[in-house]
């Protein structure tokens, strides 16, 4: 582009003119520097009013989850009450499994096996403000750029994506409420241009009144015959475990560290989580329970999971990228 | 033994299997699959640069080559600088010319192209559901992921897909 510019400019301009030619060529190039930092934070600013309107405002649709040639169906609805968040997902496809959220638990209904699992809240998920200079870090790793606008679920949308530029992390494309801000619809690309996963809302009542009883759970007691799984309250405290990720691929960086009790596991297990911003991947380690565990990658949609030993320890790597980064984070796991 | 070089590549053997492919990694056909991995891995990273091989080969070949613009004596220095510059602006043609061509091999032959669709392949066999995976593990990283906080509730999908992860009772 430059060596274009450049070349152009030395053919029109005679000999003399050097001062205002490359005058002109930095100018130029500012320009571009320019317009592509300013749709990165165009990009990063609706991110941030997506994230807003997710927890502040009341809505209610229907949401469809395509991945791997699968298509489930759920119900959504989301109040904002008194400066708390409730909601409700239910599956309408298959067993009416439920997720109830509320500013302190995540709670789980799986009717077919008749659980129920209680996950305390100790961590506000709260999409970070991002400063211009963070906006320009995720402009390192994505190109970011603003599309022409699209209608989704009878909504004119806002369209963006996130093109990686590199192999270790997906493809964004985003579609935001032009009134609201609220994401509509949200796609992951592979490497080959592939969709890996994509939720969409099919219908959406943004704004309107919801009802504490549509967030309600299906079961306001649990049956006598389910079982209820729960973790113990506040057990997620920041902490050094001692274990780290030194391959991380760039632009990731560690947003927490701690240890929790997993059902089932005797041990507490680490947990690190890494972010770059738009995605994150979680590293476990935990003592070695069972003789042999199978190791190696899987895949559900854009969150890929790689199991891996290390001597007497399970490490279980998963997040929202690639196998290859995946990969690469969990075979760089150990001790610091 | 296509899938055993995948599978090598991927960091996935064990010390044993590593030692008998290294031994049937001497037939000419076997470093030709494992240099074509390598680049078509490269190619879908999205690297910008040729593979070791390649260029340790076009090193050797460019050391082999008779010098041919070798400054005479009875030359001035405008006359030095010039070749030189000839010869820099050669060279890059050169790697110009290599790099592309490693990359064109992606879907110039159509044996290339039949190995990458077999990578392909021996790569998606590999890859298994997440069936065995407790569904803790998937609740406790949907929390600190920015996809949760940017698109709301709608990730938690994953955690109770039916065609994903069943709770163990």
């Amino acid at each position: 582009m430059n060596l274009e510019v450049q070349s152009l400019l030395r053919a029109r301009w005679p000999a003399g003119k050097s001062a205002a030619r490359s005058l002109l060529a930095v100018s130029l190039t500012i320009a571009v520097i320019f317009a592509a930092d300013a749709s990165a934070e165009d990009a990063a600013r609706w991110l941030e009013r997506a994230a807003q309107a997710a927890r502040t405002l009341n809505y209610a649709g229907t949401i469809v989850y395509q991945h791997n040639g699968h298509v489930e169906t759920s119900r959504l609805v989301h109040l904002f009450d008194g400066g708390q968040e409730q909601e409700k997902l239910v599956s309408l496809d298959g067993p009416a499994r439920e997720v109830i959220r509320s500013s302190a638990e995540v709670r789980c209904y799986f009717p077919d096996n008749k659980i129920i699992r209680i996950e305390p809240r100790t961590f506000r998920n709260v999409f970070p403000s991002l400063s211009a200079e963070q906006a320009r870090n995720l402009a390192q790793y994505y190109e970011a750029r603003m599309v022409v606008s699209e209608r989704i679920a009878g909504h004119w949308t806002q369209v963006m994506t996130f093109e990686p530029k590199d192999g270790l992390r997906y493809g964004h494309k985003f579609w935001a409420d032009a009134n609201t801000g609220l994401l509509l619809k949200a796609r992951l690309v592979d490497d080959r241009g592939e969709v890996v996963e994509q939720f969409a809302f099919t219908d959406v009542n943004i704004n309107e009144k919801v009802d504490r009883d549509m967030v309600k759970p299906s079961w306001a007691t649990a049956p006598p015959d389910w079982q209820i799984k729960q973790g113990s309250f506040g057990e997620m405290l920041p902490r050094e475990t001692g274990w780290s990720a030194s391959r991380l691929p760039g632009g990731f960086q560690k947003i927490m560290e701690g240890y929790r009790t997993l059902r089932g596991k005797r041990e507490p297990v680490a947990h690190l989580v890494y972010s770059d911003g738009l995605v994150a991947v979680s590293v476990f380690v935990e003592p070695i329970a069972l003789p042999a565990i199978q190791t190696g990658v899987s895949q559900q949609g854009g969150l890929t999971v790689y199991t891996t030993k290390q001597d007497d320890h399970l490490i279980t790597v998963l997040g929202e990228a690639p196998p290859a980064a995946v990969r690469q984070i969990a075979q760089s796991v150990a001790k610091r | 033994m296509n899938e055993k070089l995948s599978r090598l590549m991927d960091g996935e053997v064990d010390a044993q299997e590593f030692e008998r492919i290294c031994a049937e990694l001497k037939s000419p056909a076997a470093v030709e699959t494992w240099i074509c991995y390598h680049v078509i891995g490269d190619q879908l990273r999205g690297a910008r640069g040729v593979s070791p091989g390649l260029t340790a080969r076009f090193c050797a070949a460019l050391d082999a080559e008779p010098t041919i613009l070798a400054p005479g004596a009875q030359r001035g220095r405008t006359a030095q600088v010039a070749t030189a510059a000839w010869a820099v602006a050669a060279t890059l043609a050169a790697v110009t010319v290599v790099g592309w061509t490693a990359f064109s091999m992606v879907d110039a032959p159509p044996t290339a192209v039949a190995r990458a669709r077999e990578a392909a392949t021996v790569r998606a066999a590999q890859i298994k559901p997440l069936g065995d995976l407790s569904a803790d593990y998937l609740i406790a990283h949907q929390e600190y992921s920015p996809s949760t906080a940017i698109q709301g509730m709608g990730p938690y999908v994953r955690a109770v897909a039916v065609t994903g992860n069943e709770p163990r009772p």
